[in-house]
Order: structure tokens, then C-alpha cells, then sequence
């Protein structure tokens, strides 16, 4: 059901970030709201699920961006690796490097794919601009707090049940027992 | 006993003098209204008694017409939330309707163009909306709601009512992706309407295109037309592209760096054409 809903998701952040965030062809100021679920699977979901999760997302953007394909997977998964890894490796509190370290990754993994796709497909990518991809980087991490709840929301719900089966099983009368 | 015989007097006295006096304004009365009845003149008395009671009657009827303004502006006050809200809803309902009026005018507007280009233009068509924007920045393509179930075909050109738009990159049954002329990856044969040379136009990711291989010893000028060459089958000959705005003359290098303005605003893309190959309408 998490994994169903998951996708469900980042479906419509995929749409919601190709119809009403971008107003037309050439807008800069569109927040790569998938990153952001990309984000939140690594520090949140286990491993098997956010890749199951992962792999229709970037097949997603790779339909609807881009003349590359499977550059998005390429994205996806190493921003997830990145964010991963550095969740479980750095000692910090959690709550101080999260929001943070989602742009930052972003940076970087934006930067290291531009330089090996315009290594490998030369004169198919629009000039690299620093201050647009950090404009973008900036309006991720703001982005990136409202999300983080609704998911964190989302995913207690969904670890519930949406079905209050607890509540419909029949009780014994022994209150002693657990 | 004196003193009782006194008084009496003083009482027929004072009834005397009232009689009299009676006697007197009745008797002054009865001869003004003979005369007033007879003659019918507004005499001297009429007017003392007018220019006497005027101001009196100035003072009551404008003191009733400041009760009655002030009675009009307290009933306003009590009605004026009403109205105001009444008038705020108007204002919202001529709001919304102007803008709507707005938008139809100018998707009118847009239709008329994109009609006149159907009408003028003899080649086989199909409209498209754009559905879908490219969110990266590093590409520059757009989804449309037309596929092959519609009769695009991978390569089919797209352009609108201004001009060439760019070229169907990949399709699927029901809609179909656009490469836009503007991405980098974009090349189309193009010639300089005036001169007839022939160049490559190649998008730069930004709102120009750059025209490339135009020899050094031909005249190129800004604000020369450029339109679609036809070579290679994929586009037509002669549609409209866009328009020199800059020509660099290098000393080193066979060539002329241009840079051509689109006659398309790729900020405003709604509608589109996908041009059809005349064989493939046959079909």
C-alpha cells in the first residue's frame, strides 16, 4: 500500500511540476519536486521499497523531459544513493543536515550528471547556469519542509492501515492478557 | 363694607374695559374682512401678517427638512452594509466577467491567427494543444495531445499561426513529444529569404536561434527573414522561422555568426499544427 501511494505521489508531483509550475517552455523558477520524494524515501522508507518506488518516478520524468533516456534514473538513484549514505553515515542530529543536505545533494548530483551527459551526448544540453540551478536549489529546500510533512503524515497513516481493522476485531474479556 | 364695594368696582371696571376692547378688535375685524371680501386686495395687513409669520414658517420647514435629511441619512447608514455588500458582489460578478470576456478575446484571437494560417496554408494539418512542459533546463521539448492514433508521425513538423515550432521527437498512441526549435539538439535547413543562401539554425536553449554556416562573402543584413529551406522532406519550403538580429563578422573562420530572433513566443504556446505529408493524408 506505501509503495502504491508512493507512486501515486510522485506521479503527481511529475504532473504538478510539468502543468501548473511550469508556465512556459523556458520557465527557470520550477522546484524539482520529485527530488524531494527522492529525498524523503532515503531517509524515511527502507531500501527494497523506495527503489520499486524510485523506478517508475524516473521512467516518469524520463517520458516527459529531456532527450536523453534514462538520464532521470541515472538522477534518481544517485541522488538516493547519496542521501542515503549520508544519513546513516554523518553524526549529526537528523533534523540539522536533513532540509539541507536535500539541496546539496541536489547540487551536486545536477552538476555531475550535466558535466557526463554533456560529456557523452556533446551539444544536446541547454548552457549550465549556475545561479539558475542554485535559484532551483533554493526553491527546493523551501519546498522541501510543507513535503516533508505531508509524506511524514502520509506514511504514519499509511503504516496504520486506512482501515481501523483493530478496531472492528472482536475483544476477549480477559483485560489481563495482551 | 368699603372695601367689598371696591371691589365690585374694579370687577365691572375690567369687564368694561374687556367688552370694549372686544368690541373694538371685532368691530376692526369685521371691517377688514368686509373689505378684504369686497375689494379682494392683498392689503398692507396681509403682507405684516405674511413677512410676520414667513420666518416662522422658514424656521419649521427647513428644521423638517433637516429631520427628514437626517431620517433619509440614518435609514442609508442602516442600509448602506447591504448595498455595500451587494455592490461588492457586483463588482466581483463584473470582475470575473471582464476577465473571462478578456481571455475569450484573446483566445479568439489566437484561433483567428492559427484559422488564417490553416486557410492560407494548403498543407494537411492536425491541431494540437500543448499539454505538458519540459521541466528541466537543460532540455527544451513540450508534450501535445495528438499521437499516431491521430496521424503524427516521429519527425512531423509542429509549427503555428507565427511559424515553425519544432518537430515531433517521439510519439505514442494518443500524445506525442515536441522538440522545440530552440533546444540545442535542434537542427532545421534554412534559407535567407532575400538572398536565398542556404544555413543550419540551431536552437540555443534561450529565445534566439543561431544560423550557422552562411559564408562570409554572402550579404546577410539584420532584419532578414528567414524561412524553412524544404531540403530533406521534413519541413516545407518556406515557413516562416524568424528574422536576423545579429551578425557578427569575424576576421578569423569561413563563416558569419547569426543569431536569428524565432517569429514564434515560445512563452505563449497553446495551439499548434502537426504538418502532415500529402502521402500520408492519401493513405
Amino acid at each position: 500500500m506505501i509503495i502504491f501511494a508512493f507512486i501515486l505521489v510522485g506521479l503527481v508531483l511529475v504532473i504538478l511540476q510539468t502543468t501548473i509550475f511550469m508556465i512556459h517552455p523556458l520557465w527557470d523558477f520550477s522546484p524539482d519536486l520529485y527530488y524531494i520524494l527522492v529525498a524523503y524515501l532515503a531517509y524515511r522508507l527502507d531500501l527494497f521499497r523506495s527503489l520499486i518506488i524510485l523506478f517508475p518516478l524516473s521512467c516518469l520524468l524520463d517520458v516527459f523531459s529531456g532527450t536523453i533516456l534514462g538520464m532521470y534514473s541515472v538522477l534518481c538513484y544517485s541522488g538516493y544513493g547519496l542521501l542515503r549514505f549520508a544519513s546513516t553515515r554523518l553524526p549529526v542530529s537528523e533534523s540539522l543536515y536533513q532540509v539541507p543536505l536535500i539541496g546539496v545533494s541536489y547540487l551536486a548530483v545536477s552538476w555531475v550528471i550535466y558535466v557526463m551527459m554533456s560529456f557523452f551526448e556533446p551539444d544536446t544540453l541547454v548552457e549550465w547556469s549556475w545561479w539558475k540551478t542554485i535559484l532551483r536549489t533554493v526553491l527546493l529546500v523551501i519546498c522541501a519542509f510543507p513535503l516533508f510533512r505531508i509524506f511524514e503524515a502520509m506514511n504514519k497513516r499509511l503504516q496504520r492501515g486506512i482501515l481501523p481493522w483493530n478496531k472492528l476485531r472482536i475483544k476477549s474479556d480477559n483485560r489481563f492478557r495482551h | 363694607m368699603r372695601k367689598q364695594s371696591s371691589r365690585a368696582r374694579n370687577t365691572r371696571f375690567r369687564l368694561f374695559r374687556l367688552i370694549v376692547f372686544s368690541g373694538v378688535i371685532l368691530t376692526l375685524g369685521f371691517i377688514f374682512l368686509v373689505s378684504t371680501v369686497g375689494s379682494q386686495k392683498f392689503g398692507s395687513l396681509h403682507k405684516l401678517v405674511l413677512e410676520s409669520a414667513g420666518p416662522v414658517q422658514e424656521f419649521v420647514a427647513s428644521g423638517l427638512r433637516h429631520f427628514d435629511t437626517f431620517r433619509e441619512e440614518y435609514l442609508d447608514v442602516l442600509s448602506v452594509r447591504e448595498e455595500n455588500k451587494r455592490l461588492w458582489k457586483e463588482l466581483q460578478e463584473s470582475r470575473a466577467l471582464l476577465h473571462k470576456s478578456r481571455e475569450a478575446m484573446a483566445t479568439n484571437t489566437r484561433l483567428k491567427k492559427l484559422l488564417n494560417f490553416r486557410e492560407a496554408s494548403n498543407l494537411p494539418m492536425i491541431t494540437a494543444t500543448v499539454i505538458g512542459k519540459d521541466p528541466s533546463m537543460w532540455f527544451r521539448s513540450i508534450i501535445i495531445d495528438r499521437g499516431t492514433n491521430d496521424g503524427v508521425v516521429k519527425g512531423s513538423p509542429v509549427t503555428n499561426g507565427e511559424g515553425i515550432v519544432g518537430q515531433v521527437f517521439t510519439v505514442a498512441p494518443n500524445y506525442s513529444k515536441v522538440l522545440l526549435a530552440i533546444a540545442p539538439s535542434s537542427a532545421i535547413d534554412v534559407l535567407l529569404q532575400k538572398s536565398r543562401v542556404r544555413g543550419i539554425l540551431k536552437g540555443t536553449g534561450a529565445l534566439t536561434y543561431q544560423l550557422d554556416y552562411v559564408l562570409k562573402n554572402v550579404e546577410v543584413e539584420e532584419g532578414d527573414r528567414v524561412v524553412t529551406a524544404g531540403y530533406g522532406g521534413v519541413f516545407p519550403t518556406g515557413l516562416p522561422v524568424g528574422v536576423v538580429t545579429k551578425v557578427i563578422r569575424k576576421r578569423r573562420g569561413n563563416f558569419h555568426e547569426i543569431e536569428v530572433t524565432p517569429s514564434v513566443d515560445y512563452r505563449t504556446l497553446e495551439y499548434l499544427f502537426v504538418l502532415q505529408k500529402r502521402e500520408q493524408v492519401g493513405h
